[in-house]
Protein backbone atom coordinates (compact mmCIF):
# COMPACT_ATOMS: atom_id res chain seq x y z
CA UNK A 1 0.00 0.00 0.00
CA UNK A 2 2.82 2.35 0.89
CA UNK A 3 4.54 1.69 -2.43
CA UNK A 4 1.42 2.47 -4.42
CA UNK A 5 1.05 5.69 -2.47
CA UNK A 6 4.63 6.58 -3.26
CA UNK A 7 4.15 5.99 -6.96
CA UNK A 8 1.21 8.38 -6.95
CA UNK A 9 3.59 11.23 -6.14
CA UNK A 10 6.29 10.50 -8.73
CA UNK A 11 4.95 12.88 -11.40
CA UNK A 12 5.46 15.76 -8.94
CA UNK A 13 9.23 15.69 -9.11
CA UNK A 14 10.40 12.43 -7.58
CA UNK A 15 12.69 10.18 -9.55
CA UNK A 16 12.47 6.43 -9.88
CA UNK A 17 15.58 6.15 -7.71
CA UNK A 18 13.93 8.12 -4.94
CA UNK A 19 11.05 5.66 -4.92
CA UNK A 20 13.53 2.83 -4.65
CA UNK A 21 15.57 4.36 -1.85
CA UNK A 22 12.57 5.47 0.14
CA UNK A 23 10.93 2.10 -0.36
CA UNK A 24 13.95 0.52 1.26
CA UNK A 25 13.77 2.99 4.07
CA UNK A 26 10.03 2.45 4.33
CA UNK A 27 10.79 -1.00 5.64
CA UNK A 28 12.37 0.70 8.62
CA UNK A 29 10.36 3.86 9.10
CA UNK A 30 7.31 4.47 6.92
CA UNK A 31 6.14 7.65 8.66
CA UNK A 32 9.17 9.71 7.74
CA UNK A 33 9.12 8.57 4.12
CA UNK A 34 5.56 9.68 3.73
CA UNK A 35 6.37 13.18 4.94
CA UNK A 36 9.43 13.36 2.68
CA UNK A 37 7.35 12.54 -0.40
CA UNK A 38 4.70 15.07 0.41
CA UNK A 39 7.25 17.82 0.75
CA UNK A 40 9.49 17.02 -2.18
CA UNK A 41 6.49 16.82 -4.48
CA UNK A 42 5.67 20.46 -3.72
CA UNK A 43 9.23 21.81 -3.66
CA UNK A 44 9.31 22.97 -7.32
CA UNK A 45 6.26 25.16 -6.75
CA UNK A 46 7.99 27.05 -3.96
CA UNK A 47 11.21 27.76 -5.83
CA UNK A 48 10.29 31.16 -7.18
CA UNK A 49 9.95 32.72 -3.71
CA UNK A 50 13.04 31.25 -2.12
CA UNK A 51 15.75 33.37 -0.55
CA UNK A 52 19.48 32.80 -0.69
CA UNK A 53 20.59 30.80 2.33
CA UNK A 54 24.33 30.60 1.66
CA UNK A 55 26.50 32.98 -0.34
CA UNK A 56 30.18 32.29 -0.88
CA UNK A 57 31.95 35.28 -2.46
CA UNK A 58 35.45 34.96 -3.95
CA UNK A 59 36.70 32.77 -1.12
CA UNK A 60 40.32 31.63 -1.13
CA UNK A 61 42.26 29.74 1.50
CA UNK A 62 46.00 29.25 1.69
CA UNK A 63 47.90 26.94 4.02
CA UNK A 64 51.39 28.43 3.71
CA UNK A 65 52.23 28.28 0.01
CA UNK A 66 49.52 25.68 -0.69
CA UNK A 67 46.30 27.12 -2.07
CA UNK A 68 43.47 24.86 -0.91
CA UNK A 69 40.61 27.05 -2.18
CA UNK A 70 40.98 29.42 -5.11
CA UNK A 71 38.48 32.26 -5.59
CA UNK A 72 35.33 30.18 -5.09
CA UNK A 73 31.90 31.81 -5.45
CA UNK A 74 28.42 30.28 -5.40
CA UNK A 75 24.98 30.69 -3.86
CA UNK A 76 22.56 28.18 -2.42
CA UNK A 77 18.84 28.89 -2.24
CA UNK A 78 16.65 28.02 0.71
CA UNK A 79 15.31 24.47 0.57
CA UNK A 80 17.91 23.13 -1.87
CA UNK A 81 19.78 19.91 -1.33
CA UNK A 82 23.16 20.49 -2.96
CA UNK A 83 25.63 17.71 -3.65
CA UNK A 84 29.18 18.91 -3.13
CA UNK A 85 31.50 16.64 -5.06
CA UNK A 86 35.21 16.37 -5.52
CA UNK A 87 38.14 14.03 -5.10
CA UNK A 88 39.89 13.65 -1.76
CA UNK A 89 42.03 16.75 -1.23
CA UNK A 90 40.00 18.84 -3.67
CA UNK A 91 39.04 21.35 -0.94
CA UNK A 92 35.55 20.20 0.07
CA UNK A 93 36.23 19.92 3.80
CA UNK A 94 38.24 23.16 3.85
CA UNK A 95 35.38 25.06 2.23
CA UNK A 96 32.83 23.52 4.60
CA UNK A 97 35.03 24.46 7.55
CA UNK A 98 35.19 28.04 6.28
CA UNK A 99 31.40 28.20 5.94
CA UNK A 100 30.97 26.86 9.49
CA UNK A 101 33.46 29.44 10.88
CA UNK A 102 35.85 26.72 11.98
CA UNK A 103 38.50 28.08 9.62
CA UNK A 104 38.95 31.64 8.43
CA UNK A 105 39.17 32.33 4.73
CA UNK A 106 42.39 33.95 3.51
CA UNK A 107 40.19 36.22 1.38
CA UNK A 108 36.56 36.51 0.35
CA UNK A 109 33.31 36.57 2.28
CA UNK A 110 30.63 34.12 3.37
CA UNK A 111 27.02 35.06 4.18
CA UNK A 112 24.53 32.79 5.95
CA UNK A 113 20.95 33.92 5.50
CA UNK A 114 22.26 37.36 4.54
CA UNK A 115 24.60 37.74 7.54
CA UNK A 116 28.37 37.94 7.20
CA UNK A 117 29.89 35.07 9.22
CA UNK A 118 32.80 37.19 10.42
CA UNK A 119 30.56 40.02 11.65
CA UNK A 120 28.19 37.99 13.80
CA UNK A 121 29.72 34.56 14.06
CA UNK A 122 27.59 33.37 17.01
CA UNK A 123 24.38 34.27 15.22
CA UNK A 124 25.38 32.62 11.95
CA UNK A 125 26.62 29.48 13.74
CA UNK A 126 23.21 29.24 15.38
CA UNK A 127 21.74 28.89 11.88
CA UNK A 128 24.08 26.05 10.90
CA UNK A 129 23.93 22.36 11.72
CA UNK A 130 27.25 20.71 10.95
CA UNK A 131 28.33 17.11 10.79
CA UNK A 132 32.09 16.76 10.23
CA UNK A 133 33.49 13.74 8.41
CA UNK A 134 34.08 11.96 11.73
CA UNK A 135 30.95 12.34 13.89
CA UNK A 136 31.97 14.47 16.89
CA UNK A 137 30.73 12.20 19.67
CA UNK A 138 31.58 11.73 23.34
CA UNK A 139 31.94 8.00 23.89
CA UNK A 140 31.31 8.17 27.63
CA UNK A 141 27.79 9.58 27.12
CA UNK A 142 24.52 7.96 26.20
CA UNK A 143 22.71 9.27 23.13
CA UNK A 144 20.19 11.14 25.33
CA UNK A 145 22.92 12.76 27.43
CA UNK A 146 24.82 13.79 24.33
CA UNK A 147 21.78 15.31 22.64
CA UNK A 148 20.90 17.18 25.84
CA UNK A 149 24.40 18.62 25.93
CA UNK A 150 24.18 19.56 22.22
CA UNK A 151 20.78 21.21 22.84
CA UNK A 152 22.16 23.20 25.80
CA UNK A 153 25.16 24.61 23.95
CA UNK A 154 23.06 25.34 20.86
CA UNK A 155 20.61 27.61 22.67
CA UNK A 156 17.62 25.29 22.74
CA UNK A 157 15.57 26.68 25.65
CA UNK A 158 15.18 24.49 28.73
CA UNK A 159 11.45 24.32 28.04
CA UNK A 160 11.88 22.99 24.52
CA UNK A 161 14.80 20.65 25.15
CA UNK A 162 12.76 17.59 26.04
CA UNK A 163 10.43 17.82 23.06
CA UNK A 164 13.26 18.69 20.71
CA UNK A 165 15.33 15.70 21.83
CA UNK A 166 12.30 13.42 21.45
CA UNK A 167 11.68 14.86 17.98
CA UNK A 168 15.20 14.26 16.66
CA UNK A 169 15.35 10.82 18.27
CA UNK A 170 12.23 9.91 16.33
CA UNK A 171 13.38 11.60 13.15
CA UNK A 172 16.72 9.78 13.22
CA UNK A 173 15.13 6.52 14.37
CA UNK A 174 17.21 6.41 17.55
CA UNK A 175 14.48 6.10 20.20
CA UNK A 176 15.12 2.44 20.89
CA UNK A 177 18.83 3.04 21.57
CA UNK A 178 18.63 6.41 23.34
CA UNK A 179 19.96 5.03 26.62
CA UNK A 180 22.83 3.20 24.99
CA UNK A 181 26.36 4.39 25.44
CA UNK A 182 27.69 5.98 22.26
CA UNK A 183 30.87 3.85 22.39
CA UNK A 184 28.76 0.70 21.88
CA UNK A 185 27.00 1.92 18.71
CA UNK A 186 27.70 0.77 15.14
CA UNK A 187 29.08 3.25 12.60
CA UNK A 188 25.66 3.73 11.01
CA UNK A 189 24.07 4.62 14.35
CA UNK A 190 26.95 6.94 15.22
CA UNK A 191 26.37 8.75 11.93
CA UNK A 192 22.68 9.13 12.78
CA UNK A 193 23.57 10.52 16.22
CA UNK A 194 25.87 12.95 14.42
CA UNK A 195 22.99 14.10 12.22
CA UNK A 196 20.69 14.30 15.27
CA UNK A 197 23.08 16.74 17.02
CA UNK A 198 23.32 18.75 13.80
CA UNK A 199 19.55 19.28 13.60
CA UNK A 200 18.73 19.51 17.34
CA UNK A 201 18.52 23.34 17.24
CA UNK A 202 16.51 23.38 13.99
CA UNK A 203 19.18 25.08 11.87
CA UNK A 204 18.30 26.66 8.55
CA UNK A 205 21.41 25.29 6.87
CA UNK A 206 22.64 21.74 7.29
CA UNK A 207 26.24 21.02 6.27
CA UNK A 208 27.21 17.37 6.07
CA UNK A 209 30.75 16.28 5.30
CA UNK A 210 30.70 12.79 3.83
CA UNK A 211 27.91 11.47 6.05
CA UNK A 212 27.84 8.14 4.20
CA UNK A 213 31.58 7.49 4.37
CA UNK A 214 32.41 3.98 5.56
CA UNK A 215 28.79 2.84 5.79
CA UNK A 216 27.36 -0.33 4.26
CA UNK A 217 24.75 0.00 1.44
CA UNK A 218 21.77 -0.32 3.79
CA UNK A 219 23.18 2.24 6.22
CA UNK A 220 23.90 4.59 3.28
CA UNK A 221 20.27 4.40 2.19
CA UNK A 222 19.06 5.00 5.74
CA UNK A 223 21.27 8.07 6.14
CA UNK A 224 20.33 9.44 2.71
CA UNK A 225 16.63 8.98 3.43
CA UNK A 226 17.16 10.83 6.69
CA UNK A 227 18.86 13.69 4.81
CA UNK A 228 16.09 13.68 2.22
CA UNK A 229 13.60 14.19 5.05
CA UNK A 230 15.37 17.45 5.93
CA UNK A 231 14.30 18.93 2.59
CA UNK A 232 11.09 20.19 4.19
CA UNK A 233 12.73 22.30 6.87
CA UNK A 234 16.22 23.24 5.77
CA UNK A 235 18.83 23.77 3.10
CA UNK A 236 21.41 21.00 2.83
CA UNK A 237 24.98 21.11 1.56
CA UNK A 238 26.24 17.57 1.38
CA UNK A 239 29.66 16.28 0.35
CA UNK A 240 29.91 12.65 -0.61
CA UNK A 241 31.65 10.10 -2.81
CA UNK A 242 28.55 7.95 -3.28
CA UNK A 243 27.49 9.52 -6.56
CA UNK A 244 24.68 7.17 -7.50
CA UNK A 245 22.92 7.98 -4.25
CA UNK A 246 23.45 11.73 -4.50
CA UNK A 247 21.67 11.63 -7.84
CA UNK A 248 18.55 10.58 -5.99
CA UNK A 249 18.36 13.39 -3.49
CA UNK A 250 20.34 16.41 -4.74
CA UNK A 251 18.73 19.06 -6.91
CA UNK A 252 21.99 20.78 -7.66
CA UNK A 253 25.61 19.77 -8.05
CA UNK A 254 28.71 21.69 -7.07
CA UNK A 255 31.90 20.01 -8.22
CA UNK A 256 35.26 21.19 -6.93
CA UNK A 257 38.63 20.36 -8.40
CA UNK A 258 41.98 21.62 -7.12
CA UNK A 259 40.20 24.23 -5.02
CA UNK A 260 38.11 25.60 -7.89
CA UNK A 261 34.44 25.07 -8.69
CA UNK A 262 34.24 23.34 -12.07
CA UNK A 263 30.51 22.53 -12.10
CA UNK A 264 27.67 24.53 -10.55
CA UNK A 265 24.42 23.45 -12.14
CA UNK A 266 21.11 21.86 -11.36
CA UNK A 267 21.41 18.09 -11.62
CA UNK A 268 18.71 17.92 -14.28
CA UNK A 269 20.38 20.54 -16.51
CA UNK A 270 23.78 18.98 -16.00
CA UNK A 271 22.65 15.51 -17.03
CA UNK A 272 20.68 16.92 -19.96
CA UNK A 273 23.51 19.06 -21.33
CA UNK A 274 26.03 16.26 -20.92
CA UNK A 275 23.68 13.86 -22.69
CA UNK A 276 23.30 16.30 -25.57
CA UNK A 277 27.06 16.55 -26.10
CA UNK A 278 27.56 12.82 -25.73
CA UNK A 279 24.73 10.91 -27.31
CA UNK A 280 26.46 7.57 -27.68
CA UNK A 281 26.02 6.26 -24.13
CA UNK A 282 23.82 7.07 -21.09
CA UNK A 283 25.20 9.83 -18.87
CA UNK A 284 25.46 9.38 -15.12
CA UNK A 285 26.90 11.64 -12.45
CA UNK A 286 29.61 9.09 -11.85
CA UNK A 287 30.66 9.29 -15.49
CA UNK A 288 30.70 13.09 -15.45
CA UNK A 289 32.80 13.01 -12.28
CA UNK A 290 35.29 10.56 -13.78
CA UNK A 291 35.52 12.49 -17.06
CA UNK A 292 36.13 15.81 -15.34
CA UNK A 293 38.83 14.35 -13.13
CA UNK A 294 40.73 12.33 -15.71
CA UNK A 295 40.94 15.02 -18.37
CA UNK A 296 43.97 17.34 -18.37
CA UNK A 297 44.67 17.74 -14.65
CA UNK A 298 46.55 20.81 -13.51
CA UNK A 299 50.06 20.19 -12.21
CA UNK A 300 48.89 20.65 -8.62
CA UNK A 301 46.66 17.60 -8.89
CA UNK A 302 49.47 15.45 -10.18
CA UNK A 303 51.57 16.48 -7.21
CA UNK A 304 48.76 15.55 -4.82
CA UNK A 305 48.39 12.14 -6.44
CA UNK A 306 52.10 11.45 -6.43
CA UNK A 307 52.59 12.16 -2.78
CA UNK A 308 49.25 10.94 -1.53
CA UNK A 309 48.79 14.06 0.55
CA UNK A 310 48.59 17.82 0.30
CA UNK A 311 51.79 19.45 -0.81
CA UNK B 1 26.20 31.28 31.65
CA UNK B 2 23.94 28.32 30.79
CA UNK B 3 26.33 27.22 28.09
CA UNK B 4 29.32 27.46 30.46
CA UNK B 5 27.42 25.35 33.00
CA UNK B 6 26.53 22.82 30.28
CA UNK B 7 30.22 22.48 29.41
CA UNK B 8 31.13 22.20 33.09
CA UNK B 9 28.54 19.46 33.66
CA UNK B 10 29.75 17.61 30.58
CA UNK B 11 33.34 17.70 31.86
CA UNK B 12 32.40 16.56 35.35
CA UNK B 13 30.35 13.75 33.85
CA UNK B 14 33.36 12.70 31.83
CA UNK B 15 35.59 12.59 34.95
CA UNK B 16 33.15 10.66 37.06
CA UNK B 17 32.03 8.26 34.34
CA UNK B 18 35.54 6.79 34.26
CA UNK B 19 37.47 5.28 37.18
CA UNK B 20 40.29 7.82 36.76
CA UNK B 21 38.60 10.50 38.90
CA UNK B 22 37.89 8.05 41.74
CA UNK B 23 41.40 6.61 41.59
CA UNK B 24 42.95 10.08 41.75
CA UNK B 25 40.65 11.10 44.63
CA UNK B 26 41.30 7.94 46.66
CA UNK B 27 45.04 7.79 45.93
CA UNK B 28 45.59 11.48 46.72
CA UNK B 29 43.59 11.40 49.94
CA UNK B 30 45.31 8.20 51.09
CA UNK B 31 48.70 9.73 50.44
CA UNK B 32 47.74 12.94 52.28
CA UNK B 33 46.52 10.87 55.24
CA UNK B 34 49.79 9.00 55.51
CA UNK B 35 51.82 12.21 55.23
CA UNK B 36 49.53 13.98 57.71
CA UNK B 37 50.03 11.36 60.40
CA UNK B 38 53.78 11.25 59.71
CA UNK B 39 54.03 15.04 60.11
CA UNK B 40 51.86 15.12 63.25
CA UNK B 41 53.89 12.31 64.75
CA UNK B 42 57.17 14.07 63.91
CA UNK B 43 56.25 17.68 64.83
CA UNK B 44 53.94 16.99 67.79
CA UNK B 45 52.02 20.21 67.14
CA UNK B 46 48.38 20.94 66.31
CA UNK B 47 49.03 22.76 63.05
CA UNK B 48 48.52 22.09 59.38
CA UNK B 49 51.31 24.41 58.23
CA UNK B 50 53.60 21.64 57.01
CA UNK B 51 50.80 19.63 55.46
CA UNK B 52 49.94 22.60 53.21
CA UNK B 53 53.49 22.63 51.90
CA UNK B 54 53.38 18.89 51.31
CA UNK B 55 50.05 19.35 49.52
CA UNK B 56 51.57 22.04 47.31
CA UNK B 57 54.36 19.70 46.24
CA UNK B 58 51.92 16.83 45.64
CA UNK B 59 49.64 18.99 43.51
CA UNK B 60 52.54 19.73 41.16
CA UNK B 61 52.40 16.03 40.27
CA UNK B 62 48.62 15.55 40.44
CA UNK B 63 47.17 18.62 38.68
CA UNK B 64 48.81 18.01 35.27
CA UNK B 65 47.35 14.49 35.29
CA UNK B 66 43.91 16.02 35.80
CA UNK B 67 44.24 18.85 33.29
CA UNK B 68 46.14 17.17 30.44
CA UNK B 69 42.99 15.95 28.71
CA UNK B 70 40.90 19.12 29.04
CA UNK B 71 41.46 20.44 25.50
CA UNK B 72 43.98 17.94 24.08
CA UNK B 73 41.38 15.15 24.17
CA UNK B 74 38.78 17.32 22.38
CA UNK B 75 41.32 17.99 19.63
CA UNK B 76 42.38 14.36 19.32
CA UNK B 77 38.75 13.11 19.15
CA UNK B 78 37.59 15.76 16.68
CA UNK B 79 35.04 17.14 19.15
CA UNK B 80 36.82 20.51 19.22
CA UNK B 81 35.32 21.06 15.76
CA UNK B 82 31.90 20.38 17.26
CA UNK B 83 32.45 22.94 20.04
CA UNK B 84 33.95 25.60 17.80
CA UNK B 85 31.21 25.36 15.17
CA UNK B 86 28.48 25.52 17.83
CA UNK B 87 27.30 28.97 18.97
CA UNK B 88 29.96 29.08 21.70
CA UNK B 89 32.74 31.61 22.15
CA UNK B 90 36.27 30.41 22.97
CA UNK B 91 35.87 32.21 26.32
CA UNK B 92 32.85 30.04 27.17
CA UNK B 93 34.84 26.91 26.30
CA UNK B 94 37.79 28.04 28.43
CA UNK B 95 35.59 28.98 31.41
CA UNK B 96 33.47 25.82 31.19
CA UNK B 97 36.55 23.60 31.19
CA UNK B 98 38.29 25.60 33.91
CA UNK B 99 35.27 25.65 36.18
CA UNK B 100 34.80 21.90 35.94
CA UNK B 101 38.36 21.22 37.02
CA UNK B 102 38.11 23.82 39.75
CA UNK B 103 35.02 22.06 41.15
CA UNK B 104 36.81 18.71 41.08
CA UNK B 105 39.85 20.24 42.79
CA UNK B 106 37.66 21.97 45.40
CA UNK B 107 36.07 18.62 46.19
CA UNK B 108 39.51 17.11 46.68
CA UNK B 109 40.52 19.98 48.98
CA UNK B 110 37.21 19.81 50.88
CA UNK B 111 37.77 16.13 51.63
CA UNK B 112 41.06 17.01 53.38
CA UNK B 113 38.97 19.17 55.77
CA UNK B 114 38.89 16.12 58.02
CA UNK B 115 42.47 16.98 59.02
CA UNK B 116 41.18 20.10 60.77
CA UNK B 117 38.73 18.11 62.90
CA UNK B 118 41.48 15.65 63.82
CA UNK B 119 43.87 18.35 65.04
CA UNK B 120 41.01 20.11 66.80
CA UNK B 121 40.17 16.88 68.64
CA UNK B 122 43.72 16.61 69.97
CA UNK B 123 44.37 20.29 70.75
CA UNK B 124 43.40 23.86 70.10
CA UNK B 125 44.59 24.82 66.65
CA UNK B 126 44.33 28.37 65.32
CA UNK B 127 41.31 28.15 62.96
CA UNK B 128 42.26 31.38 61.15
CA UNK B 129 45.72 30.19 60.16
CA UNK B 130 44.21 26.90 58.96
CA UNK B 131 41.56 28.79 56.96
CA UNK B 132 44.28 31.02 55.53
CA UNK B 133 46.29 27.92 54.57
CA UNK B 134 43.27 26.43 52.84
CA UNK B 135 42.66 29.68 50.91
CA UNK B 136 46.32 29.62 49.85
CA UNK B 137 46.34 26.00 48.72
CA UNK B 138 43.03 26.51 46.88
CA UNK B 139 44.40 29.56 45.04
CA UNK B 140 47.58 27.72 44.22
CA UNK B 141 45.65 24.75 42.81
CA UNK B 142 43.48 27.13 40.80
CA UNK B 143 46.69 28.62 39.35
CA UNK B 144 48.10 25.17 38.56
CA UNK B 145 44.84 24.21 36.82
CA UNK B 146 44.98 27.36 34.67
CA UNK B 147 48.54 26.41 33.66
CA UNK B 148 47.40 22.86 32.87
CA UNK B 149 44.52 24.14 30.77
CA UNK B 150 46.89 26.39 28.83
CA UNK B 151 49.33 23.58 28.01
CA UNK B 152 46.41 21.32 27.07
CA UNK B 153 45.38 23.91 24.46
CA UNK B 154 48.76 23.71 22.77
CA UNK B 155 48.66 20.08 21.68
CA UNK B 156 46.43 17.13 20.90
CA UNK B 157 48.77 14.80 22.76
CA UNK B 158 47.89 14.47 26.45
CA UNK B 159 51.37 13.25 27.44
CA UNK B 160 52.98 16.32 25.85
CA UNK B 161 50.42 18.53 27.63
CA UNK B 162 51.24 16.93 31.02
CA UNK B 163 55.02 17.11 30.46
CA UNK B 164 54.82 20.79 29.49
CA UNK B 165 52.79 21.48 32.64
CA UNK B 166 55.40 19.70 34.77
CA UNK B 167 58.13 21.80 33.20
CA UNK B 168 56.33 25.07 33.99
CA UNK B 169 55.21 24.03 37.49
CA UNK B 170 58.64 22.75 38.52
CA UNK B 171 60.25 25.93 37.15
CA UNK B 172 57.88 28.04 39.25
CA UNK B 173 58.27 25.88 42.35
CA UNK B 174 62.06 25.66 42.27
CA UNK B 175 62.79 29.16 40.99
CA UNK B 176 64.07 30.19 44.46
CA UNK B 177 66.77 27.52 44.16
CA UNK B 178 68.52 29.63 41.51
CA UNK B 179 68.61 32.84 43.54
CA UNK B 180 72.21 32.16 44.64
CA UNK B 181 73.34 32.74 41.05
CA UNK B 182 71.67 36.16 40.82
CA UNK B 183 71.57 39.42 42.72
CA UNK B 184 69.34 42.49 42.84
CA UNK B 185 66.28 42.59 40.59
CA UNK B 186 66.79 39.12 39.07
CA UNK B 187 67.11 37.55 42.52
CA UNK B 188 64.00 39.33 43.74
CA UNK B 189 62.10 38.39 40.58
CA UNK B 190 62.94 34.72 41.06
CA UNK B 191 61.77 34.87 44.68
CA UNK B 192 58.52 36.58 43.71
CA UNK B 193 57.97 34.14 40.85
CA UNK B 194 58.13 31.10 43.09
CA UNK B 195 54.84 29.58 44.25
CA UNK B 196 56.58 28.54 47.49
CA UNK B 197 57.19 32.17 48.48
CA UNK B 198 53.51 33.01 48.25
CA UNK B 199 52.10 29.86 49.84
CA UNK B 200 54.40 30.22 52.85
CA UNK B 201 52.59 33.39 53.91
CA UNK B 202 49.17 31.75 53.65
CA UNK B 203 50.42 28.68 55.56
CA UNK B 204 51.46 30.80 58.56
CA UNK B 205 48.11 32.61 58.57
CA UNK B 206 49.18 35.74 56.75
CA UNK B 207 47.01 36.86 53.84
CA UNK B 208 48.60 39.67 51.88
CA UNK B 209 47.33 41.54 48.83
CA UNK B 210 50.51 40.80 46.87
CA UNK B 211 50.09 37.04 47.35
CA UNK B 212 46.43 37.15 46.27
CA UNK B 213 47.32 39.32 43.27
CA UNK B 214 50.11 36.86 42.33
CA UNK B 215 47.67 33.95 42.11
CA UNK B 216 44.78 35.87 40.52
CA UNK B 217 47.06 37.50 37.94
CA UNK B 218 48.57 34.10 37.12
CA UNK B 219 45.11 32.56 36.69
CA UNK B 220 43.80 35.38 34.50
CA UNK B 221 46.97 35.43 32.40
CA UNK B 222 46.80 31.68 31.74
CA UNK B 223 43.06 31.79 30.90
CA UNK B 224 43.57 34.70 28.50
CA UNK B 225 46.51 32.88 26.88
CA UNK B 226 44.35 29.74 26.54
CA UNK B 227 41.65 31.77 24.83
CA UNK B 228 44.25 33.29 22.48
CA UNK B 229 45.61 29.81 21.82
CA UNK B 230 42.14 28.58 20.77
CA UNK B 231 41.55 31.74 18.76
CA UNK B 232 44.88 31.49 17.01
CA UNK B 233 44.08 27.97 15.84
CA UNK B 234 40.65 29.07 14.81
CA UNK B 235 41.62 32.09 12.77
CA UNK B 236 45.07 31.08 11.52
Amino acid sequence: MWLSLLHLFTPYGLTKHTVQITANYLFIKPKSICSCYTVSSFTPLLKGNLVTMLTVEHVSKNFGSFQAINNVSFEIKQGDIVGFLGKNGAGKTTLMRIVTSFLAASSGRVFIDGEDITKNSLNTRQKIGYLPETPPLYNNMTISQYLKFAAEIKNVSAKKQKTQIAKVLEECNLEHVKHKNISTLSKGYKQRVGIAQAIIHEPKLLILDEPTSGLDPIQIQQVLALINNQREQRTVLLSTHTLTEIEQIAQRILMIKSGEIIIDESLKTLLKSEQETNQTSPITLERIFTDRHTLSSPSRNIAVENNGEHV
Amino acid sequence: MNKIMALTKKELHSYFSSPVAYIILIATLSLFNVLFFMLIDQNREVSLRDIFQVMEFMFIFIVPLLTMKLLAEEKANGTMEFLLTAPLTPTMIVLGKYLSMLIFYSLLIALTGVFYFIVEYFGEPDPYSILSGYIGIWLEGAFFIAIGLLTSSWTRNQIIAAMTSYLILFSLYFSTTFTKYFTGFAENALIQLSTRTHLENFAIGMITASDIIYYLAGIVLCLVLTRISIDHRLWQ
